[in-house]
């Protein structure tokens, strides 16, 4: 009886698992058999992804094929759009991901607000996420969905901050580059050049975007490939920059400005005028007495650049710009208040300012660095003859002028340089073009710029126009100045704007073109022309256009040796390494030869007597007395460009110089602002550069810099010359 | 006699006079024994196939289950040769050991401040809650056995309600639903068996709806456990949160589908051996990797297994020489029923997921070894039903 009841039970035990096992069953069949099609639809869907693949930025060499500009991978970890639109989803997603990628959730956040990244593409949360973090995520995509690291590459540049003007760096495009750079198929997000040759070469060496569509099934796994654009990488670089030389000029330069600002030695500071009764004419500064009571005051120096060039093919071999920066700094992950620190704007102290390139963004008087080209302009029109004399007696009375009217109190007479130790301007003498070139005559010049004014209202500018001023040279770097010639139109403008003072007319006087004549009043122009006019001189007459660019390479230049590419095994699409002729000037030898005699006698001396007892040396003489003349020869020209209320300490220093051998046809020009006069700060600059092209010096191997100190408090370690031999001048410089 | 398993003598030209037809050693089911064999090789295979393609070494998984298969074995051998009711008799014992494990595990959450399932002994980690089975199956069995009556009294069933609910507050509490509604499969099927009333059953429902309701009510179990529940509710929801486990059951209930009648074939399943489409498959859906790959077919050959399986340890309930031995198959079957319905069920989408492994088939050692002794005892039952 009992047996039969738990029989029963067990029954209903049974009947229950067949209950449960049918009904598995049932829905095994329904599914394996009905709803199979349906399923297998839904899997094998044909959803398509679309990957954009990351062309390899082209790399840039120096004329050596050093490698100056190179790309490293990296990974990106990102996230589909379409998982993170439910803010708690993406709170939750961000919150998971935090840790792992080392972001904050709000700054993900930031970046999913900010609109800098395109909506149809996935959120990148993260670059340079290391390999291991990457294959977390993705091995839980589960936890992670949607999130995937994507490569990409990162710019290094093995020599920062070497050259660091010249080649630039990448930057987030700006709001006033979107239409721009939209329109040639760029994404919102991407790095593209903002200054250097980074930017002017931007196109060559962007490349082209890949892209890879693949068939996801609807969990979004990759089914297969349908089809795939492999990214064409962008073109190579070749400069024409010689990296050693480079950086031989960058220590030069930074050693001067060093020197010349922290001098303790009142030889090399400017000296406080004092007038005839002996009082001093500013007030106000801290100066610095010596022995005699006399005030001087210590050059600042902050600024200044220096540009060698071949002058026979244009090509640029050095250009260096200080204050410089690090161009690691940019891709660095810095915080905006950092970068501030680091780059400050300060528009009260344009001297200060760092992402400058000063070689070819300065806008300088040249002082009389320009002379050659006005004593061209005097003699190729026949308005003076090469062996004409003028008696410089210290001053320039402008003859056009009528007596009366100077008696009002227009300026009618113009003086040269005063001299230091005699409180009066020199006087030189009866002197002709070359040796007016030698010593620096200003009065012979002023009266170039009144006779010029007197045959052509604008003579004088069509003939130095002739060699580049006014006129941006076209070299391949971004924001050059194109320069100021002064005339009639451009006083009109200026007058227009209100940038003169009050009471200036909108024509061209002949105070105007007197001023011109030494290379000061509204005449402007860069570094890189002064030495393309200098070049022009220097080459018989060819007006070249100057390059930084001297080749650009096929993509993916094979390296002979890490960070050193085998340019003979790179495929050459263009070429620079010719004369790009944009005009050839007339520059017979009777004109050329009296202005590249002064040239050389600045540097080699005879300087001139007068009066008989006394010699005037020339501008370069002393200095270049220790210069090893029998290695290369040159020829140049000091210059003093006068700055605010010319006071002596706001003297900015510019030098040009040639070399006459045609086997190492060099122009280097040097311009230090606020350093002091042309022999003093600018001159030892270039003979430096000089000795260093002479092969008379042995120069620093290059190498690759260590890498970015982010606590650093300076935008560029400063550069420094092994020895300072060549930028002393163990006699009394003369001033221009 | 402990071990006359292992130590029964070859037969002499004569006959083995010895051991009489009666003897245990001469009454092993071997059909059982047959079905859980062939279980067994599918196991290893299903993990061998479901884990080679997400986990660095391919082999790594089914290796480690032959090795938990082989002390399985053992540890069968040992509880086949003890007469079950000797194990009865200690039952109380391994019942305390039992209720301080899960004590101390629930405890060890607590500090750590999560979910805490198993304790780490060196390499192994130990589930008490798979082991509570054995234990509580015992107990249980002994304690409904000491009453010969025909039906449960009233006594006697809150008297199992206590034994039972013990172990299954303590083990939601961990929380582990899934082990917890084994052992609510076992009091149900034990308490059927034994003769209970159907409103006692009914009161057991309840009581086991209301205390999971409680739990989540006053968050006792942690969010992850409510997230599955969301997760199967809401198959179409994009919350981050629900991902994880709407991905893992929509790929296996499409792997599932996808296999059709013949499957797509071995090592073959475009999503169970794919790289991470259905993840800790081994463990949590090896069904779908049969379904998968060997279709319709494979499926109903493995349900038909665990079909005869049940047949089998019906049947001995039936031929226990007494009630301990009926209420002890009893239960195993109840157990086993529910814990393949629940892994097939969560496969197929019927049920929400839960960590419960199938039987035999799963990755997973602690569950091995509880279902192999579990076979042990029924065997025990087999070998030792003539008096």
């Amino acid at each position: 009886m009992a047996v039969d009841k738990r029989a029963a039970r067990l029954g209903a035990l049974a009947l229950v698992a067949v209950i449960l096992l049918g009904s598995i069953g049932a829905r095994l069949w329904f599914l394996q058999t009905v709803k199979r099609e349906t399923f297998q639809q839904q899997v094998s869907v044909s959803k398509t992804r679309t990957q954009l693949l990351v062309p390899e930025r082209g790399r840039i060499f120096d004329a050596l094929g050093r490698v100056l500009a190179d790309n490293r991978r990296v990974l990106t970890v990102t996230v589909d759009r379409s998982i993170i639109r439910r803010t708690s989803n993406r709170t939750e997603l961000f919150t998971r991901l935090s840790g792992l990628l080392g972001v904050s959730v709000q700054e993900m956040e930031l970046r999913f607000q900010s609109g800098r990244y395109s909506n149809f593409l996935p959120l990148p949360l993260r670059e340079d996420v290391p390999e291991d973090v990457v294959l977390q995520i993705e091995s839980r995509s589960e936890d992670f969905p949607g999130v995937r690291g994507d490569e990409d590459w990162s710019r290094v540049y093995p020599y920062a901050p070497l050259a660091s003007h010249v080649i630039g760096y990448l930057g987030l495009i700006l709001d006033t580059q979107v239409a721009q750079y939209k329109e040639l198929g760029y994404l919102n997000n991407e790095v593209v050049g903002q200054f250097g040759v980074e930017k002017s070469m931007e196109a060559t060496l962007h490349g082209t975007w890949g892209k890879v569509v693949y068939e996801v099934d609807s969990t979004n796994h990759v089914v297969r490939e349908i089809s795939r654009v492999e990214p064409v990488a962008g073109k190579d670089i070749q400069l024409t920059i010689d990296l050693t030389i480079q950086q031989y000029a960058e220590q030069a330069l930074q050693t001067e400005l060093r020197l010349q600002r922290e001098t303790t030695d009142v030889t090399h500071m400017a000296r406080n005028p004092t007038d005839k009764l002996g009082n001093k004419k500013f007030t106000g500064e801290a100066f610095v007495l010596d022995a005699n009571g006399n005030e001087y005051l210590p050059y600042s120096a902050p600024a200044g650049s220096v540009v060698v060039m071949d002058h026979e093919t244009g090509q640029v071999i050095a250009m260096a710009s200080y204050p410089n920066f690090d161009n690691r700094w940019f891709n660095a992950g810095i915080s905006g208040a950092k970068f501030k620190q680091l780059f400050p704007n300060d528009k009260a102290h344009p001297d200060k300012s760092i992402l400058v390139n000063r070689a070819i963004q300065g806008q300088y008087n040249l002082g009389s660095t320009f002379k050659p080209f006005v004593a061209y302009a005097a003699m190729i029109t026949g308005i003076i003859t090469p062996i004409e004399i003028y008696v410089d007696k210290g001053s320039y009375k402008l003859e056009t002028i009528d007596r009366s009217i100077c008696n009002t109190g227009v300026r009618c007479e113009y003086f040269n340089a005063t001299n230091p130790n005699t409180g009066r301007p020199s006087s030189y003498g009866p002197v002709s073009v070359e040796s007016a070139l030698a010593i620096s005559s200003d009065a012979f010049f002023y009266r170039l710029g009144e006779l010029t004014f007197k045959a052509g209202r604008s003579l004088l500018q069509d003939q130095v126009r002739k060699f580049g001023f006014g006129t941006d040279s076209g070299i391949e770097l971004p924001f050059e100045f194109g320069g100021r010639v002064p005339d009639t139109e451009l006083k009109k403008k200026l007058v227009a704007q209100g940038k003169l003072a009050k009471g200036e007319v909108p024509r061209l006087l002949v105070g105007d073109n007197v001023q011109t004549a030494i290379g000061q009043g509204l005449l402007a122009a860069s570094p890189l022309q002064l030495a393309n006019a200098y070049a022009t001189l220097a080459n018989g007459g060819f007006l070249n256009k100057p390059h930084i660019v001297r080749a650009v390479y096929q993509g993916g230049v094979p390296e002979s040796s890490p960070g050193q590419v085998d340019l003979a095994k790179g495929v050459v699409l263009a070429a620079y390494d010719k004369a790009d002729l944009v005009e050839q000037i007339d520059l017979p030898p009777a004109v050329s030869d009296p202005i590249v005699q002064g040239l050389k006698r600045v540097v080699t001396g005879r300087g001139v007597r007068y009066p008989p007892t006394f010699y005037h040396a020339t501008t370069g003489e002393t200095l270049f007395r220790n210069y090893p003349y029998n290695k290369l020869t040159i020829a140049g020209k000091t210059g003093t460009a006068q700055g605010f209320a010319s006071k002596p300490w706001n003297d900015s220093s510019a030098f040009a110089a040639f070399s006459t051998n045609p086997l190492k046809p060099y122009t280097v020009v040097a311009y230090l602002e606020k350093a002091g006069y042309g022999s003093k700060a600018a001159a030892p600059v270039v003979k430096c550069m000089f000795e260093a092209l002479s092969g008379a010096v042995r120069l620093d191997a290059v190498a690759p810099s260590d890498p970015l100190d982010v606590t650093s408090q300076v935008a560029a370690e400063p550069a420094v010359l092994a020895s300072t031999n060549c930028l002393q001048n163990p006699y009394d410089p003369v001033r221009d | 006699m402990a071990f006359s398993v292992l130590n029964r003598r070859p037969d002499s030209g004569l006959g083995n006079v010895r051991s009489s037809p009666g003897d245990p050693s001469r009454n092993v089911d071997w059909v059982l024994m047959f079905v859980q064999a062939a279980l067994v090789v599918i196991g290893c295979l299903t993990v061998y196939s479901a884990s080679r393609t997400k986990v660095p070494n391919a082999y790594l998984f089914a290796t480690r289950q032959v090795v938990f298969v082989i002390i399985s074995i053992g540890a069968m051998l040992f509880v086949m040769s003890l007469d079950y009711s000797w194990l009865r008799e200690r039952a109380k014992f391994f019942y305390g050991l039992s209720l301080v494990s899960l004590a101390l595990i629930f405890l060890l959450a607590k500090v750590s401040n999560g979910a805490q399932l198993s304790f780490s002994v060196g390499p192994i980690n130990i589930q008490p809650a798979e082991f509570a089975k054995v234990f509580v199956l015992l107990a249980l069995a002994g304690f409904l056995s000491e009453d010969s009556s025909d039906s449960v009294s009233y006594e006697r069933f809150v008297g199992g309600l206590w034994l039972g609910g013990i172990p299954v507050v303590l083990i939601i509490l961990q929380p582990d639903l899934g082990s917890a509604s084994v052992l609510v499969a076992l009091m149900m099927g034990l308490l059927l068996v034994a003769g209970a009333r159907a409103m006692y059953i009914a009161m057991i429902t309840v009581l086991a709806i209301s205390t999971v309701i409680i739990a989540f009510i006053t968050r006792l179990v942690n969010t992850y456990q409510t997230i599955r529940i969301r997760g199967w509710m809401n198959p179409d929801s994009t919350d981050v949160a629900l991902q994880r486990y709407i991905f893992q059951g929509r790929n296996a209930l499409r792997a599932t589908a996808t296999g059709g009648i013949t499957g797509k074939g071995w090592l073959l399943g475009p999503i169970t051996n794919a790289k991470s489409d259905i993840p800790v498959q081994w463990a949590d859906f090896p069904f779908s990797a049969i379904a998968e790959q060997f279709g319709l077919i494979g499926c109903s050959v493995l349900i038909a297994l665990f079909g005869i399986a049940l047949f089998r340890i019906w049947r001995i309930a039936h031929l226990s020489r007494d009630l301990l031995g009926t209420y002890i198959c009893a239960g195993v079957f109840s157990m086993l029923l529910w814990q393949i319905f629940q892994n097939i069920a969560m496969t197929l989408g019927l049920m929400p997921i839960t960590g419960l492994p199938m039987p035999f088939i799963s990755y997973g050692g602690s569950g091995m070894l509880t279902y192999f002794v579990l076979f042990g005892l029924v065997q025990s039952v087999h070998m030792r039903r003539m008096r």
